[in-house]
Parts: C-alpha cells; structure tokens; sequence
C-alpha cells in the first residue's frame, strides 16, 4: 500500500483576540513580560491541542510568541536595530531590521518554544526559521557591501539555531523563503544562501515560498537544496500542475489546498479534487498536504473549520487511493 | 549652474515628534468609533502641512504633497474613476509591500477631478509650485486586471485618456508640474512598445503642464526607442538599483531634462552629499544639453520617517555642492 498525503500546516496560526490584546498592553508596559509569557504559553498548548484534535499529522507551534517574521529574529541578534515604523499598505505599519553591523546569532531563537510545543505532544512539530533571503530582502542593509554578503551571513546564523533545534529532537525543519519568487535574477544567490543555512542540518528539510512568477523561476525552483519545496497551489487555481506536467517535479511538495486570504471555508469536495488533480502528477509519497500559506490572518474559528475540511478531505482521498499515512 | 530639487512621490505620514497630528493613530481610533472624518480630515490636512513644510526648510525646490490620504500609488485614483474596482491586496513588484489590485470592470471614464482638490490644499500651504503626483497610465494598466477591454492598447489609452483629463484639470487648478510614476516601464520591453505608447500618447496632447515621467527600480532601456518622441519634460531615473540607467542619459533627446534619482529611497543607509555631487557631476559631463533635476530614485514612503527626513537633507545639501562655485 502506498503511504503519503500527511497533513501540516505552512508555520503560524491566528493569536486569539486575548493575546493579541495582551501584546498591546504588553507594549504599553501595562502588563509583565512574564505575565505575556504565560499567556503565550497557553495559547500555544491551545494551537497544540487543536491541531491533535483536527488529526493533522506534522504540527507546529503556531508562532503565538512572534509578531513580524523578520523582526522576531533580527531583534534576538547582534548587528541588527530596528527602525522606526515603515507602511506596508495603507495604515499598516512594521517595524523593519536595519543591518547595522555584522549579524550574527549570540543566542537560540526558538529551541525553548519548540522544547515546550514538543513537549505537549507525541506528533513530531516543525522547527520553524525564516530564510536568509528572505531575511536580506526585507531588511534596511547599512553595513554590508551587497545583498548577498548580508544573505550569507544570514545563512550561517540560521543554520546554527537549524542544528540546535536538531540536537534538541527536530526532525523537521522548515526554512521560508516568500521572498524567493520575486527577483527571479536572484535564485541563484536564494539556493546559495539556503543551501548554507541547511548545510548538516540531519533533519528533513522544508522551505516554503510564496506565489510569484513561476514561469520564470520553475524548473529551476527544484534546485533549492532542501527535500520539500511548499508552495501554494489553491490561490493560483491549481495553475502550477501545468508546470508539473512539462517539467516533472521531482521534490517532496508541500501541496497548498486551503486559500488563506478568503474567509470562505473551502468545500471537501474542492480540496479532495484539488489533491486528486495532485495524484495526476505526483506520488503520494511525495505530497504534504497543508493550507496555501500561514493561517495567522485568519480567525480561530476559520483556521480551525478550514483544517478540519482538509483532513476530512485528505481521509477520503486516502480510503479511495488505499493510501495510509 | 543650478540644479533643481524634487521628491518621487509619497512621503511617510507619521509625525517626528510624538503627539504630533497622525493619521495613523486617527485611522485606528476610526475603527474603534472613537475619532471621526472629521478628525481624519484635519490630521491629513496637517499632516500635508508638515510634509510640505519640511521640504521647503530643507530646500526643496519642487515640493510634493506626499500623499496623505493615499493608501497605495495607485488605488486613490482608480477609486475616483468610473471603470475600476478595486479588488484584494497584493504584493507591490519584488517588495515586501502591499497594494490593492484595481480592477477594470467596464469602459473607464473620468467623471470628476480626483486629486485636485488635494493640490490646491497643499500649494496653499506652500510657497513653491507644488509638483502633482499620478500614477502613469502604463503602470496603472498594468498594476490593473483588466476584466473588460478586448485588447492591451484599448485598455491602456483608456486609462491614458482618464490621467490625461486628471492632468487637464490639475493644470487648470495651476499645476506647473506633473510627476507620472511609470515602475513599469523598467519592466516593458520592445514587444511592450504599442501599448507603452497607446498608454503614453493620450498624456501630451495639449499639455501645458511640465510633465515627468519617473522610472523607479529599473531602466527604462527596453522601451526608450517608444517614448523618445513623446513630448515628456523630464524623465526621471533610479541610477541607485539600476545603474544601467546611466546608459540612457546619452539617448534622451536634446533639450529635456533628467531627474538623477541618487538618494536611495529604499534603504536607510544615509548618502554623503559629495558623492552625489560628483554623480551629477558625471552625468552633466556626459551631456551638456540637458537640464538636470535632482531628486530619490523612488517615493521616501517606505522608510521610517527619520531616515525620509535625513534624506530630504542630504538630498539638497548634495543639490548645493553640485551647484555651488566648483560644484
Ligand atoms: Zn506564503
């Protein structure tokens, strides 16, 4: 019997309105980091217990105790400051790394979330990094020379807390990189960095990119040196089989059938078809089902009902197939 | 000889000094019902105020309105236009930026001046003429999904013609200068050129107004040939992220200006003025024709507002050298 189609999810999940309420507080120094900490830690048994409950199969800890995904890092290291606020869109503002100096990594990140994520179950939980370009990309670079030197240095210091999550029982580490799609000229300097950043990691390793121009950067995505590449392939209708079709993708594949933008909730019946158009071109042991991108701009309650149609949808593709997990 | 100053667009909207009008913090007390138009209305009109203020201390030459009230560069036109929706977010070009995508839904048409009264509010407060800023009718097309039009160049003039009546009703309110921010045509090749033109052409028919066309990002290269004729004033460049826009100094045609766009309006790292002089230096040594504008190779938006102010310094101490004695 063949096995495949495990279920996971792309990295973060929605704070729940209490603690998004305690982190503003906690910003206008109303309430004690160890106060936010303890309702962190809750919230993530909560992620935790959630995730056992809707049957997933690879769970992660739900990045509860991180706002921006390059500041979160850039804050815990030495040779970066944070600016003052940059808009993103219309009123929404971030805080964005400055490279100020060298970067390096004087201290763990995240071993202690993903000890304690680990801890609350007996299914293995992701160790969850942002990615070198990604990181560069979407840094303020005051110190290094180009783009890629601040990429690379990047790459050594995530590649140290790689292996320190691998030596505390990671046997998953994901790298995103959703920066990757968008400078197509830049692929080359994306692997490099990657590359290093898992270079000895002995674990399996992920990157998950977001939507951008495919037509340019496929086949030549399949050389990113990790085992999985996550990709969206709900947003885009599924597009990307046609590129799977003239070129084989000969990865593991992170196969997105949830659209995390939409409110709707999908129907069973569109992800299992989703995942069948799958099967067309990939084995099931190749394929890790998982929504479209993070959950975190999602309600609890809609992130919850979205996983539990794509488990139950992943269980009927699974029965028909003779599929086991 | 001297060289002028301008900015590229938007300018950060918080305020340097806390307490200060932000529309930021109005916009979320709005969602919590707790501050109204009104008050949006006043922080934005203070805000313009601030922004135009801080150029003319610094020395701008040509200052902007920075666009307050804009969410994106593109949305606050289109929503004004008959024609266009406006859609779901997404990513702006390669950043990590974000606007919401119009969409063209039916024949597009200009039924009401959308920024003018924007410009009048902010040339009361100024002592210079006030440069508007649009998007240009290439870049909104393509920043667009057409769901309309049966082909490219019929959807591109239509929105050409709409930005050219906009730019109509600006100059009649007293515009001398509008600035058209063209990211896209860094990205448009040869095989572009009919519908670059078809965009572009509607935009200089009876123009009064002193236009610029600004090409952040990238260099114009692959569709120079198609806008070499068009009767554009200025044409602005990002010598900062595409160097290869120096190679387009010696094609512009006589008598036009260049805006050298040398203070990198994406990245915090302050420029040292005598390097931009000297970059003038070189590009007035390589054409003795043209008029130079000095200005960012993009909007100052997206930096944190200290750095967007530092650089608004530097920018005309840089504009002083080059033009001082032995500049
Ligand atoms: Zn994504």
């Amino acid at each position: 019997m063949p096995r495949g189609l495990w279920t996971t999810t792309v990295g973060s999940f929605p704070k729940p309105p209490h603690l998004e309420r305690a982190r503003s507080q906690f910003a206008r120094g109303e309430i004690s980091a160890e106060r936010l900490n303890e309702l962190e830690r809750e919230a993530t048994i909560e992620v935790i217990r959630s995730q056992e409950e809707i049957g997933l199969d690879i769970l992660v800890d739900g990045e509860l105790y991180r706002g921006d995904m390059t500041t979160y890092f850039a804050e815990r290291m030495e040779g970066f400051q944070i600016s003052n606020p940059v808009r993103s869109y219309g009123n929404r503002y971030y805080r964005k790394p400055v490279a100020t100096g060298p970067v390096r990594r004087t201290d763990a990140w995240t071993v202690d979330w993903w000890k304690f994520a680990q801890d609350q179950t007996s299914k293995p939980v992701k160790g969850m990094l942002t990615g070198p370009y990604t990181m560069m990309d979407w840094s303020f670079n005051e110190h290094y020379p180009s783009r890629e030197a601040l990429a690379m240095d990047l790459a050594e210091a995530i590649r140290e807390e790689a292996i320190a999550l691998v030596e505390a029982g990671a046997r998953f580490i994901q790298v995103d990189e959703p920066a990757i799609s968008v400078r197509p000229e830049e692929l080359k300097l994306a692997v490099r960095a990657l590359g290093r950043a898992v270079d000895g990691v002995k674990a399996k390793t992920i990157t998950h990119i977001c939507y951008g121009d495919f037509d340019v950067i496929y086949p030549a995505l399949l050389d990113l040196p990790v085992d999985m590449i996550d990709l969206e392939m709900a947003n885009s209708r599924y597009d990307l089989l046609d590129r799977f079709r003239q070129h084989r993708f000969t990865k593991e594949i992170g196969y997105g059938v949830l659209d995390v933008h939409s409110h709707r909730i999908e129907t069973k019946e569109e992800v299992k078809q989703g995942i069948l158009r799958g099967l067309e071109f990939l084995r099931p042991e190749q394929m890790y089902i998982d929504p479209d991108c993070g959950l975190k701009t999602r309600t609890v309650e809609e992130a919850r009902e979205k996983l539990a149609v794509m488990v139950a949808a992943v269980r009927e593709v699974r029965e028909e197939r003779g599929i086991t997990a | 000889m001297k060289i002028e100053t301008t900015l590229s667009g938007s300018f950060p909207k918080l305020p340097l000094e806390p307490g200060a009008p932000n529309v930021r913090v109005v916009r979320n007390r709005m969602d919590q019902g707790k501050s109204t138009d009104r008050d949006l209305a006043d922080a934005t009109r203070e805000t313009t105020r601030r922004i135009v203020a801080l150029q003319e201390s610094a020395g701008v030459d040509i200052p902007v309105d920075g666009q307050v009230a804009w969410d994106d560069e593109q949305t606050y036109f289109a929503r004004g236009i008959q024609g266009f929706e406006i859609a779901g977010l997404i990513r702006y070009l390669d950043t990590n930026t974000y606007y919401r995508q119009p969409e063209i839904v039916g024949p597009i048409s200009w039924t009401r001046a959308v920024t003018v009264e924007d410009f009048r509010t902010a040339q009361k407060m100024a002592h210079r003429p006030i440069k508007a800023v649009l998007p240009g009718p290439y870049s909104l097309y393509r920043f667009s999904k057409d769901r309309h039009y049966r082909n490219q160049e019929e959807a591109a003039g239509a929105v050409g013609e709409a930005l050219a009546r906009e730019s109509k009703a600006l100059e009649e309110a007293g515009a001398a200068w509008i600035h058209f921010e063209e990211p896209w045509l860094g990205r448009a090749t040869s095989s572009d050129a009919p519908v670059v033109r078809a965009a572009l052409e509607p935009l200089f028919r009876g123009r009064k107004a002193k236009t610029v066309l600004h090409v952040p990002f990238r260099s114009p290269t692959g569709v120079l040939d198609a806008i070499r004729d068009l009767t554009w004033t200025a044409l602005g460049l990002d010598l900062v992220e595409a160097p290869d826009a120096w190679s387009v100094i010696p094609k512009v045609p006589p008598g036009r200006t260049v805006a050298l766009g040398l203070v990198d309006a994406r990245n915090t790292r302050l420029e040292n003025p005598s390097d931009i002089a000297k970059a003038v230096e070189r590009a007035r040594s390589m054409r003795s024709d043209l008029t130079w504008q000095l200005c960012p190779t993009a909007s100052l938006e997206y930096l944190p507002v200290d750095r967007a102010a530092m650089k608004v310094s530097r920018l005309t101490e840089a504009a002083r050298l080059a033009s001082g004695d032995g500049g």
